[in-house]
């Protein structure tokens, strides 16, 4: 691209790289089409100056849809023209394939400090990460166990898991919002507003039932047992937080801490990070009782309502007295209207839940359901929502 | 427009420091025809890009802020109620027919005509049309402005099919609190402004505050830079930036020091926790890491 005006031969060797770039960042996870492709060439023709720097900023504008493919986007160009200039046809297949070490390793870094990654992304892997795009792929991953979930599918999941959850508590909180029923005439203001007008009814006033909107209280056991999960479904807690301000939010092992303001930062990785700063038991023992006698003695008061919607995320190991989480359990079911229990555990397909816990809170649930992929979190939304709706 | 420098010249022209990505956007928003989506963080000029490119193409500038709950109504069309009630009253002792009656008081006088028919409807040449914050009107709006922006036409049942006479330049722009409809994104060009870098900033602040000293420039920006590393609720942007200038110029401030920076916080920080997190940091330390 360094000389000036194209020639016609010139022209079609860049359409047919240009349109290689085109189906190389869908490859990549790009949402572009044609009609995109045609817009890139179209775009070059308009843009005459045609250095590499004007060249890349017209791809980027045309084939970008979000934040995430903006920052990509220069990586993969790079990848592709091979930095400095670009080549042609069969020479830019070798650095496609370059591409995918050099971008597989910035993932890593950039991904939220509470993962461990055990460092392990062999070219292999990286091959298959290629192919892990794709509204398939979306449907492989929504089903996978948190737990046996690869490292190489890690970063995968997580973009996946942020988007269907961001939308799905975008519907909540729409549905919240949109009953509007209007059910009388308020005849005392609609004649007194129109006085001004001569006496003629021209806009009608209505009262109604105030609407009451439903307030989620999220509790999310992080001790040890639950490791494997606890971070999938922090990020679940955060996505319904960013969409409402009525979700409220704790964690628990041996003790509760509010985590609502932490989770209420604009980004995941800001609230991850933050997270970890609170010091709480991360990973010890649980005592989900002792934890429930807290809440009530804290926060109940405040958060709890005939509104209140409480989810329990748990696998039920607890290391305190089963009596002392029923009677907590009853304190709070009398308060509120719906209690809803996710376990993870309910995922396996020879789970019984027979600990003592769990046995003994089975009569004051609502709700108990699966909690171990996407898909089990994403059902979640139904029962909200027939809640709301009643 | 000839090209992009022009399009950064044309932008400079009018005090905004446009750089070589925004300006490629813009070039191609006009010679493509295709709406740019621009995000970016609060305060960092994405609606100021749709008023600067109406003044540089000379033509009128339609703003339509998205809210929660906004409808056809408030946004396209809507009848004026009250004075065809009117005109029907004026026409009760008239001889004219039912049908004329009807035509009358349906006619483009009783039209309140909302921004986006607005947009279509503009005679003397192709207008900006800013859909500000989209993010914030629901789904369904979403959808309608889709085929809106297909076709460039609105239908209203009484009057027909309204077809642009002058394709509008559209400019969307959004703080992404959601994720915008993939269909939606594919139909615009996109780009994301980021907060500017240390020289662009400081060239920003000297194209539109130029009596501002040279010192206090450089201090202010460094500030706010640092002020952005801490992590805050909602990290002052450029607005920001012009804001505490001014604040310290209408003081007569000529150095940003401790005091200054205590007097002048509220012009950069706008939440009660920011404010607190702030003066727990110690802004002694914070202006410390600026210089």
């Amino acid at each position: 691209m360094s000389s000036s005006n194209l020639d016609a031969c010139d022209f079609c060797g860049l359409v047919r790289a240009v349109v290689e770039f085109c189906r190389f960042v869908r490859a990549n996870g790009f949402g572009s089409g044609t009609k995109e492709t045609i817009d890139c060439l179209q775009g070059i023709r308009a843009v005459r100056n045609t250095d590499l720097d004007s060249f890349r900023f017209t791809l980027r504008a045309v084939l970008c849809s979000s934040k995430e493919e903006w920052i990509l986007f220069d990586d993969l160009f790079a990848a592709f023209w091979g930095g400095t200039e670009h080549r042609r046809g069969t020479q830019s297949k070798k650095s496609v394939v370059s591409i995918f070490s050099a971008h597989s390793h910035g993932n890593a870094k950039g991904s939220p400090v509470l993962f461990d990654h055990s460092a392990g992304s062999d070219l292999e892997a990286e091959g298959e990460r290629k192919t892990a795009f794709g509204a398939s792929a979306v449907e492989r991953l929504k089903k996978i166990d948190f737990s046996q979930v690869r490292q190489t599918d890690m970063a995968e999941l997580e973009r996946v898991a942020l988007r269907l959850l961001r939308r799905m508590s975008y519907r909540v909180s729409r549905r919240l919002q949109s009953r509007k029923r209007r059910d009388f005439v308020d005849l005392r203001r609609t004649i007194r507003q129109s006085i001004g007008r001569g006496g003629e009814l021209i806009e009608l006033n209505y009262k109604g039932r105030k609407r009451e909107r439903a307030r989620l209280v999220i509790l999310l056991d992080v001790s040890d047992s639950m490791n494997l999960y606890s971070f999938f479904l922090l990020k679940f807690a955060y996505a319904l937080g960013t969409h409402s301000k009525e979700v409220v939010s704790f964690i628990f092992s041996t003790n509760i801490v509010a985590v609502s303001k932490e989770l209420s930062a604009q980004r995941l990785s800001h609230a991850l990070e933050m997270l970890s700063q609170t010091t709480t038991g991360w990973s010890g023992g649980t005592k989900i009782g002792g934890s429930l006698q807290e809440f009530n003695r804290l926060y109940a008061g405040k958060l709890l309502s005939r509104n209140t919607v409480f989810i329990i995320l748990s696998d039920g190991w607890d290391t305190g007295t089963p009596e002392v989480l029923v009677g907590e359990l009853r304190e709070i079911k009398r308060r509120i209207s719906k209690l809803i229990w996710l376990n993870p555990l309910l995922g396996l397909e020879d789970y019984e839940p027979v600990t003592r816990a769990m046995s003994a809170a089975r009569p004051y649930i609502d709700v108990f359901a699966p909690a171990h992929n996407l898909e089990s979190l994403l059902e979640l939304e139904r029962h909200i929502v027939t809640w709301t709706s009643r | 427009m000839r090209d992009i420098n022009a399009v950064i010249e044309g932008f400079g022209r009018f005090g905004y420091v446009a750089d070589r990505p925004l300006a490629t956007a813009i070039y191609l928003l006009v010679q493509l025809w295709k709406p740019l989506l621009i995000e970016g963080h609060a305060g960092v000029g994405k609606t100021e890009v749709a008023k600067v490119l109406a003044s540089l193409l000379e033509t009128e500038l339609i703003r339509l802020q998205c809210y929660d709950g906004l409808d056809v109504s408030s946004a396209v069309y809507e009848w004026n109620y009250q004075k065809q009630l009117l005109a029907i009253k004026i026409q009760e002792g008239s001889d004219k027919t039912v049908e004329e009656k009807e035509k009358h008081i349906f006619g483009s006088n009783f039209l309140l005509k909302r921004p986006l028919l607005q947009s279509i409807l503009c005679e003397a040449s192709s207008p900006v049309l800013l859909v500000d914050e989209i993010d914030r009107a629901d789904e369904a709006f979403e959808a309608f402005l889709l085929e809106l922006l297909s076709e460039f036409q609105i239908s209203i049942p009484e009057l027909g099919t309204i077809k642009a006479k002058h394709r509008p330049y559209v400019i969307l722009t959004s703080n992404s609190t959601r994720e915008l409809s993939d269909a939606l994104k594919r139909r615009c060009l996109y780009h994301w402004i980021d907060y500017p870098s240390l020289e662009k900033e400081m060239e920003i602040v000297r194209t539109r505050l130029p009596g501002i000293e040279e010192d206090l420039r450089s201090q202010v920006v460094r500030f706010i830079h640092s002020v952005r590393q801490i992590s805050l609720s909602k990290p002052p942007g450029v607005a920001e930036t012009l804001d505490l200038s001014r604040s310290l110029t209408l003081l007569q401030k000529t150095k940003l020091d401790r005091e200054a920076a205590e007097e002048t916080l509220g012009s950069v920080l706008k939440s009660a926790d920011d404010l607190s997190k702030i003066r727990a940091e110690g802004i002694d330390k914070v202006l410390l890491r600026s210089f």
